[in-house]
């Protein structure tokens, strides 16, 4: 390491250790957690929830805090995997084949703190590879012409694409639709009106907070209530939380696999969490003795929760460097920084290194505090689970309300989150996932103009994309990845990897 | 022919209706020279890609090979019906409703109510028209009696309401919205019914 790069690590830390950023990272990861415990809200809709109150925020303390929710929710999303055998969060979805089993035979307390272990070491990991990996992106990123930035949003968006669960063309149909609603509003190249149907409330365009809270967070809520599900909680008491030495020798080999696994498909357009522990546990099972996952392996826990941890922490790399959402959550945090005046994109490590360093910095401690949170306090978080869905929905529809409304004080934003809902719940329906909508919503105008703008300085010429070097090797990575998704092998083992 | 899946046939209506929709309000827009793109070049072009891969959606429903039943969800073609009524009543009556902004408020409350009533199950109903009834309220009542609203009007959609529950739950939330957002935030909302 240079010295250069401890002297931005020392700059990051004294930002992240002043009182006034040491409690938004804690209320941040307290809330994380929480809300990674609770099945029924995920980080998302909690992030969106909170976007308004951040405007009074300073950007870092702004920044940190809603990262500590995304990464603290990894950490408690594993609690209810493991004792309750239903996800608290998409990411954990993997650790309640190991995990709830390890918990019936009465090994919920080392499951519980593997997984806190193994998360802890992952998200020091990534920290580091964010420190490393991202000042050399960002300076490339600095050099980028709009040829070659359209291309890079193109292959952010078919990232998503390929990624996303079932039919690829409904993907990238998702994406358009996205796209096309990103751009109703005032045209800022030309200043004029268009798509807004005649409502003056649209000229602004439509928030994005309305977006992703109507197709995510009352979706979810509609679908929770339509289903009807009830929840039991496997032990109510965790004896012996501290894993063997034996565990920790067992599941050592398999941290570092799911940290490296979760480092690489973060940083990945599309990527994030979620995949990442998907990939981690697949590959345990394809290195260790197959027949025992299932079974409660301690590995089958310790894998998939060091990857979603480090997966959560280096998607950050693409939006912090690129100003590229690789997820809807990095979307969201996108918005939170235009809210706060500030441009993403490369620049912003210039810029602001002080924010940029800071968050760095605010993550290492922010895991420490999560190690803290969760293995000495579960039992507060497993008294938590007996919460009623029937009493918590209410107070998450009140939350997701007062955030809307506040927004620009209309109900209009209120009504059109209905229809957003409404809209999400047909998406679920019809198995049309909602995910590259949001990318697309987020990336259509931006992409637009550095659209116009290349097309503008090659006169008309639109082999310009194909033509520029690093365009063109963009597209052509794009176009790839397309390729392979459809290539009937490929194919079927997607499906067989969304089955799971 | 038959259908096969449903979800794909629903879904390829939808994206050509999104598609077809888009595109022909952005014909009326300038549309520039590949240079000098105008506001309509970029929504055209993405509407009709739009249409094009939801007709490829479509088609492929009849010949999926993924079996989905033809009613994906509740559909209720007469409250559409009606909702599409009243919202073009509404149009076309804008001048002349111009004077009478209740009954405007009313009719379009209608029209909205049987819009999200067409779809779906009885929670999708009740969680979005409480939502959007929340959003009308709170400037008239004051957030109190929003919330109020809010909460025991979403907990009917629920499938398990118990009015003890209820009664404390709205009071603790009444309760903490108004110390929370308005005396910690300090978000600017009424707390109760003002003078308008």
């Amino acid at each position: 390491m240079d010295s250069l790069l401890l002297n931005n690590l020392g700059v990051g830390f004294t930002i992240a250790l002043s009182l006034q950023n040491l409690v938004y990272c804690f209320f941040g990861v307290l809330l994380g957690t929480l809300i990674g415990v609770l099945p029924g809200i995920g980080p998302l809709a909690t992030i969106a929830m909170l976007l308004p109150v951040t405007f009074g925020l300073s950007p870092i303390s702004a920044l940190i805090m809603l990262a500590g929710i995304y990464y603290g929710a990894q950490y408690g999303g594993s609690t209810t995997s493991i004792l309750v055998n239903i996800p608290g969060e998409v990411s954990s979805v993997i650790t309640c084949l190991d995990g709830y089993q390890m918990a019936r035979q009465g090994r919920a307390g080392p499951a519980l703190a593997i997984s806190a272990i193994g998360s802890f070491f992952a998200g020091c990991v990534a920290t580091v590879v964010i420190a490393l990996f991202a000042p050399p992106l960002a300076e490339v990123a600095l050099r980028f012409a709009p040829a070659e930035y359209f291309s890079l949003m193109v292959l952010g968006l078919v990232g998503s694409i390929v990624l996303a669960r079932g039919s690829l063309v409904k993907a990238i149909a998702m994406t358009i639709l996205g796209l096309l609603l990103g751009l109703i509003g005032t045209d800022v190249t030309t200043g004029n009106l268009r798509l807004s149907f005649g409502l003056p409330e649209l000229s602004d365009g439509i928030n994005f907070i309305v977006v992703a809270m109507g197709v995510f967070g009352f979706t979810e809520i509609i679908i929770n209530l339509e289903k009807g599900r009830s929840r039991e909680v496997a032990s109510k008491k965790v004896t012996g939380l501290m894993p063997t030495l034996e565990d920790l020798r067992h599941s050592f080999g398999a941290i570092l696999r799911g940290t490296a696994v979760g480092s690489v498909l973060g940083i990945l357009p599309g990527g994030g969490a979620m995949l990442a522990s998907f990939a981690a546990y697949t590959l345990e099972k394809k290195i260790g003795d197959a027949s025992r996952f299932g079974e409660g392996e301690i590995r089958g826990v310790a894998s998939p929760e060091a990857a979603n941890n480090a997966g959560a922490q280096t998607s950050f790399i693409p939006m912090l460097t690129l100003g590229i959402p690789s997820n809807p959550v990095m979307a969201l945090m996108i918005g939170a920084l235009m809210i706060q005046g500030i441009a993403p994109g490369p620049q912003v490590m210039t810029q602001r290194p002080e924010l940029f360093w800071g968050i760095i910095a605010s993550m290492w401690i922010g895991n420490l505090m999560l190690v803290v949170l969760n293995l000495p306090l579960i039992g507060i978080w497993v008294k938590l689970l007996t919460v009623p869905y029937r009493l918590l929905y209410p107070s998450i529809l009140l939350f997701c309300c007062i955030g809307v409304y506040s927004l620009s004080n209309s109900a209009f934003d209120v009504m059109l989150t209905a229809l957003f809902g409404l809209m999400g719940y047909i998406f679920v329906k019809l198995e049309c996932e909602p995910a590259p909508l949001i990318l697309g919503f987020i990336l259509g105008p931006l992409m637009e103009e550095h659209l116009r703008r290349a097309m503008r300085l090659s006169r008309g010429d639109a082999t310009v994309f194909f033509t520029n070097p690093i365009s063109g090797v963009l597209l052509g990575v794009s176009l790839v990845l397309l390729l392979i998704t459809l290539a009937p092998a490929v194919r079927r083992k997607r499906e067989a990897v969304f089955e799971e | 022919m038959r259908v096969k899946n449903g979800k794909d046939f629903w879904a390829g209506l939808m994206f050509v209706g999104f598609g077809l929709c888009f595109m022909t309000i952005s014909l009326r827009y300038p549309m520039g020279t590949t240079a000098q793109m105008g506001s309509g070049y970029f929504p055209t072009v993405l509407g009709g890609l739009l249409a094009i891969l939801g007709g490829a959606v479509f088609l492929r429903a009849f010949v999926s090979k993924f079996a989905n039943p033809f009613h994906v969800f509740h559909f209720r073609p007469l409250l559409f019906t009606a909702a599409l009524v009243i919202g073009g009543a509404i149009t076309f009556a804008h001048g002349w409703l111009k004077d009478m902004p209740m009954t405007k408020y009313a009719l379009v409350g209608m029209a909205l109510a049987s819009f999200i009533g067409a779809f779906g199950p009885r929670a999708l109903f009740v969680i979005l028209l409480s939502v959007v009834i929340f959003g009308y309220a709170i400037k008239p009542l004051g957030l109190v009696l929003a919330i109020v609203l809010l909460i025991v009007l979403s907990a009917l959609g629920g499938y398990d309401f118990r009015k003890k529950e209820i009664v404390i739950l709205t009071m603790g939330l009444a309760l903490f919205g108004v110390l929370a957002f308005v005396k910690g935030l300090g978000l600017p909302f009424d707390l109760w019914p003002g003078e308008w």
